[in-house]
C-alpha cells in the first residue's frame, strides 16, 4: 500500500497557508487591519514550520535509504558516505527547488521575528511579496516536480549520486549560491513594500542594508566555490568557461554589487532613486531567471543538456514578477525625484555613477552572449553561439575600467574634486602604478592588457593602503594612540567604510589571479613512453609509468609523474583515471602542485596499454591561488561590514524609522 | 535674421557645455562602447549551433564555417588511434532520436584528450566544435553531456529492479 508521506502532507497545507498569508497580509496592508496583518505574519511563520518538516522528512528519507521514494532512489545510494547523502538534497531537481524553498522561508521567519515592532507600515506588503515567491516554489513543489512521489516497486539500490558531484565543494557550493540568490528576494520585498506604500525615503535602504550585504557575501562566495570546484573537479585547466550556467550566477552577483554601490549615493545625496529600485528588481529577476536557466534545458551548457517542464513556468513567473514591479515603478515615478544633481564629472557621484553603468553594462553583456543563441534563432532561424572569447573581450577592458574606479571612487571628493585634493589623494597611488609599470617592463613583461591591469591592481592598493596609513596617523595625532592601537580602532569605528577597502583588496587578489591565468597561463599537452620527460615552464615532467588498482567503490589508474626543476626532482604527482562502478562513469583527478600561489596542473588524458604511452596534458597557471586567497579577504572584509556596531547603529535606525513615519504622515 | 541665429549659437553652445549634457555624452561613450565590443565581439566568435537535421539541411553552405554540432555518436563508427600527437579520433554523429541509425550523419575528427564520458561504442551525447572542412568537422573541442545534476541522463524512472 502507499503510505503518505509527512513532508508532502505538509507541503500541501503550506500552499494553502501561503496563499492565506498572502491574501490577508495585501487586506491587511491596505485595509490598515493590524490583526489581519498579524495573521498573514503567522501563516508565513507556520509555512515555515511545515516547509522545515517537509525537508527534514526528505534528508530522514535520503539518509535512511528509503528506496521506494523516486528522488532518494535517484540521487543517492546505500554505499554513499553521509554528507552526500545529506548534501543529495540539493543534487536532484525536486529536492534543490524544496531546499532553496526553504531558504526563503527560514529567511522570511527571521524578517518576521525581527520587525515585530519596526516597519509596520512596510511588513504587510514585505511578507506579501515573500509569500507571493513562497507560493510560486510551492507550487512547483505540489504540482510539478513534487520531491516525495513513490515509486511502485522498491528498487534494493539507489543510483548514486552523479560521481561529479561526490566533491567536497558539493557540499558547500550550492547552499552558498541558494544563499545568496534568495538572500536577494529580501530588498526586492522591501522594495515593492516601499513602492506600493509611498514610502520612498531611504527607509527601505537602510533596514535591508545588512540582508543586501548578506546575500552579496554569499553570492560572491557561491561564484568563487564554483570556480574553485570546476577547476579541481573537470580537469580542464581552467575556472571559468562562461558557461551559461556560470553566467547565470554571475549576474545577479554584478547587479546587486552595483546597488550596494549606489545605494550610498542616495543615502548621502538622495539621488538614483529610480535607479536603485530598477537595480534590486533587476536582481530579483536575475536570481530567477538564473534558477530557471540551470534547470530549464533552454540554453544548453555542459551542466544540463535535459529538458524538463519547469521552463514555461518559470517564464510566467518572471513575467508576472517584471510586470508588478514595472508597474509599481512607473506608478511611482513621479515620486522618485531626484533631489540632488550631479554637479560635476569630477566628484565621487559621477565616479559612482560610473561604476554603476559599467557593472550594468557587463551585466547586459553576459545577458547577451548567454541567450545569444535563443535571439539569433527568433531573429534569424539558426542557433548562433558566442564562444568565451566574446565575453572575454567585452569584459576585459570594463572589468579594467572598474577596477581603475575602485581606486578612484572611494578617494575622490563628494560634489566637485579641485586638483589640489586630486592631488592629495592619488600623487602616491600614481606614483606606485606607473612604477610597477615600468619594474614589470624592467622584468620583461610586454603583455599590455597584465601590464595596465597589474599597474591598477598596484594603483588601488596604494590609495588602500594609504587610506588606512592616513586614517591611523590621523587618529594617533589626535586621541594619542600607538599606531596598531590607532588601525583597530579605525576599522572598528568605520566598519562599513573600512571593511568595504578590505573587499577591494580581495577584489584585487581576484584580479590578480584572473590576469596571471589569462595572459601567463601555458599549456602543453603531449604524448610520452615511460621514462620520458618533457618541459612546461621552468618544469621538466618525467612520466615513470602506471599504477592500478580496485575498491568497492571505483577502478583507479594513476600515472606517477616526476617533477623536476633544474635537474632536480623536486615532487611526485599522482593524476588518476577514475572508474566509478555505479553508476558506471569515469572520471578525472587532476594532480596539481602550488608554489607561491602558481599552480603546477597535471592531468592524465590517456594511457594505452599496447604501446605503453600515456597523453598528459599540464598548465602552468600563474597567479591562480590569489583566487582563493582573494575569496577569504573578501569574505573577512565583508564580515567586518556586517558586523553590528552595536548602539551607533540602534540610534541609526531608532532615527531612521521616525524620519520616515514623519515624511510617510506628513 | 541674424540675430536669430545668433540666439541660436548660443543656445547650443549653453547645450554643449551644460552638465547634462556632458554627463549624457560620457554615458553614451560608454554605451557605445559596450555595444561596439559586443557587436564586433559577436561577429568574430559566432558559431553555428545546429543538430545533425538542421546541420544537413544547410550542408554546402557550412564549407568553412565555424559549427557546432550536437547530436548521439552513432554506434561503431569510433575509431581510435595513438598518434605521436595525442589521441585521434574518428567517429560520426547522427541524430538523437534515431541514435544515428538511420537518417543524416556527420563525421567528425578530433585530435586531442577524449572526454571522460565517451564511450566507444558509441551512444554518447556529443557537441563537437570546430571548422566544417572538406565534408569533415575538424573538431577542436568534443563535450560530452554531464548527465545533468538535475535531471537522470536517459528518460523515465526505469530502475535496475535487482
Amino acid at each position: 500500500m502507499q503510505n503518505i508521506d509527512v513532508g508532502a502532507v505538509a507541503l500541501s497545507v503550506a500552499w494553502l497557508l501561503a496563499l492565506y498569508g498572502l491574501v490577508v497580509s495585501l487586506w491587511g496592508g491596505w485595509g490598515r487591519r493590524e490583526e489581519l496583518v498579524r495573521s498573514g505574519e503567522h501563516a508565513l511563520l507556520a509555512m515555515w514550520a511545515l516547509v522545515t518538516i517537509a525537508t527534514a522528512d526528505l534528508v530522514h528519507g535520503l539518509v535512511s535509504r528509503d528506496f521506494n521514494l523516486e528522488y532518494v532512489a535517484q540521487y543517492s545510494s546505500s554505499t554513499l558516505p553521509l554528507h552526500y547523502t545529506v548534501a543529495a538534497l540539493w543534487g536532484g531537481q525536486a529536492g534543490s527547488l524544496l531546499f532553496w524553498l526553504l531558504i526563503l522561508c527560514s529567511m522570511s521567519a527571521v524578517l518576521v521575528l525581527q520587525n515585530r515592532t519596526a516597519n509596520r507600515v512596510l511588513m504587510p506588503f514585505v511578507s506579501a511579496t515573500l509569500l507571493g515567491v513562497a507560493l510560486f516554489f510551492l507550487s512547483l513543489l505540489n504540482f510539478v516536480t513534487p520531491p516525495f512521489d513513490r515509486l511502485p516497486f522498491t528498487p534494493g539500490e539507489g543510483r548514486d549520486l552523479n560521481p561529479l558531484l561526490q566533491n567536497y565543494w558539493m557540499t558547500i557550493h550550492p547552499p552558498s549560491l541558494y544563499l545568496g540568490y534568495v538572500g536577494c528576494s529580501v530588498p526586492f520585498a522591501f522594495a515593492l513594500a516601499a513602492l506600493i506604500t509611498g514610502r520612498l525615503d531611504d527607509h527601505w535602504i537602510r533596514s535591508t542594508r545588512r540582508w543586501t550585504l548578506f546575500a552579496w557575501f554569499f553570492l560572491s562566495l557561491g561564484n568563487l566555490f564554483g570556480a574553485l570546484w570546476a577547476y579541481r573537479v573537470l580537469g580542464w585547466g581552467g575556472y571559468w568557461a562562461w558557461d551559461p550556467v556560470e553566467n547565470a550566477a554571475l549576474m545577479p552577483w554584478l547587479t546587486c554589487t552595483a546597488f550596494l554601490h549606489s545605494v550610498m549615493i542616495q543615502e548621502k545625496k538622495n539621488m538614483l532613486k529610480v535607479w536603485n529600485m530598477a537595480l534590486v528588481i533587476l536582481t530579483f529577476l536575475l536570481t530567477i531567471f538564473g534558477t530557471f536557466l540551470t534547470r530549464s534545458g533552454v540554453i544548453s551548457s555542459v551542466h544540463s543538456f535535459t529538458q524538463s517542464g519547469l521552463g514555461p513556468f518559470f517564464i510566467a513567473f518572471l513575467l508576472l514578477a517584471a510586470a508588478l514591479s514595472v508597474g509599481l515603478l512607473l506608478y511611482r515615478l513621479p515620486l522618485l525625484r531626484s533631489e540632488n544633481e550631479l554637479d560635476s564629472i569630477l566628484s565621487r557621484e559621477a565616479a559612482f555613477l560610473v561604476n554603476n553603468l559599467v557593472f550594468v553594462a557587463i551585466a547586459f553583456a553576459v545577458f547577451w552572449g548567454t541567450i545569444f543563441p535563443v535571439i539569433s534563432e527568433a531573429v534569424r532561424g539558426v542557433k548562433i553561439t558566442v564562444g568565451p572569447p566574446f565575453f572575454n573581450r567585452v569584459n576585459a577592458p570594463l572589468g579594467l575600467l572598474l577596477l581603475f574606479l575602485m581606486g578612484v571612487g572611494p578617494l575622490i571628493a563628494w560634489r566637485r574634486a579641485s586638483w589640489s585634493s586630486l592631488r592629495r589623494s592619488f600623487q602616491w597611488p600614481a606614483v606606485v602604478g606607473a612604477g610597477c609599470v615600468a619594474a614589470l617592463l624592467a622584468m620583461g613583461v610586454w603583455h599590455a592588457w597584465a601590464l595596465v591591469s597589474f599597474s591598477l591592481c598596484a594603483f588601488v592598493t596604494a590609495t588602500i593602503v594609504q587610506e588606512f596609513w592616513r586614517g591611523a596617523r590621523a587618529r594617533q595625532s589626535i586621541v594619542g594612540e600607538s599606531f596598531g592601537q590607532a588601525l583597530a580602532r579605525l576599522v572598528g569605528k568605520n566598519r562599513r567604510r573600512y571593511g568595504g577597502y578590505i573587499v577591494h583588496l580581495g577584489v584585487v587578489l581576484v584580479f590578480l589571479a584572473i590576469t596571471g591565468t589569462s595572459a601567463f597561463r601555458i599549456e602543453q599537452q603531449v604524448v610520452v613512453k615511460r621514462g620520458e620527460a618533457f618541459r612546461i615552464g621552468d618544469y621538466q615532467l618525467r612520466f615513470d609509468g602506471v599504477r592500478a588498482w580496485q575498491t568497492d567503490h571505483s577502478a583507479h589508474l594513476a600515472a606517477d609523474i616526476a617533477v623536476l626543476r633544474d635537474g632536480r626532482m623536486v615532487d611526485v604527482l599522482h593524476p588518476e583515471k577514475r572508474l566509478y562502478k555505479k553508476p558506471e562513469q569515469p572520471a578525472t583527478e587532476v594532480a596539481i602542485r602550488s608554489r607561491w600561489g602558481t599552480d603546477l596542473y597535471v592531468v592524465l588524458g590517456s594511457f594505452d596499454e599496447k604501446s605503453g604511452s600515456a597523453t598528459i596534458l599540464a598548465y602552468i597557471n600563474p597567479l591562480i591561488g590569489m583566487l582563493a586567497w582573494g575569496g577569504l579577504v573578501l569574505a573577512a572584509g565583508t564580515l567586518i561590514t556586517i558586523w553590528p556596531q552595536r548602539r551607533a547603529r540602534a540610534v541609526e535606525s531608532w532615527a531612521a524609522e521616525h524620519r520616515g513615519q514623519r515624511s510617510a504622515e506628513g | 535674421m541674424y540675430a536669430r541665429c545668433g540666439r541660436q549659437g548660443f543656445r547650443l553652445s549653453a547645450l554643449l557645455m551644460s552638465k547634462k549634457f556632458r554627463f549624457l555624452l560620457a554615458a553614451f561613450l560608454l554605451v557605445g562602447a559596450v555595444v561596439y565590443l559586443m557587436y564586433t565581439g559577436v561577429s568574430r566568435t559566432a558559431v553555428y549551433y545546429l543538430t545533425v537535421q538542421e546541420f544537413e539541411a544547410r550542408r554546402p553552405a557550412l564549407e568553412g564555417e565555424g559549427v557546432r554540432v550536437a547530436g548521439r555518436v552513432a554506434a561503431g563508427s569510433v575509431q581510435r588511434r595513438m598518434t605521436p600527437k595525442g589521441e585521434e579520433l574518428h567517429f560520426e554523429i547522427g541524430d538523437f532520436s534515431t541514435d544515428g541509425s538511420s537518417g543524416p550523419r556527420v563525421k567528425v575528427h578530433y585530435l586531442g584528450v577524449v572526454p571522460d564520458m565517451f564511450r566507444d561504442e558509441g551512444g554518447s551525447d556529443v557537441i563537437v566544435e570546430g571548422r566544417y572542412e572538406g565534408g569533415i568537422v575538424k573538431a577542436q573541442s568534443v563535450m560530452t553531456s554531464c548527465p545533468s545534476k538535475y535531471e537522470p541522463m536517459d528518460e523515465g524512472a526505469q530502475m535496475p529492479a535487482n
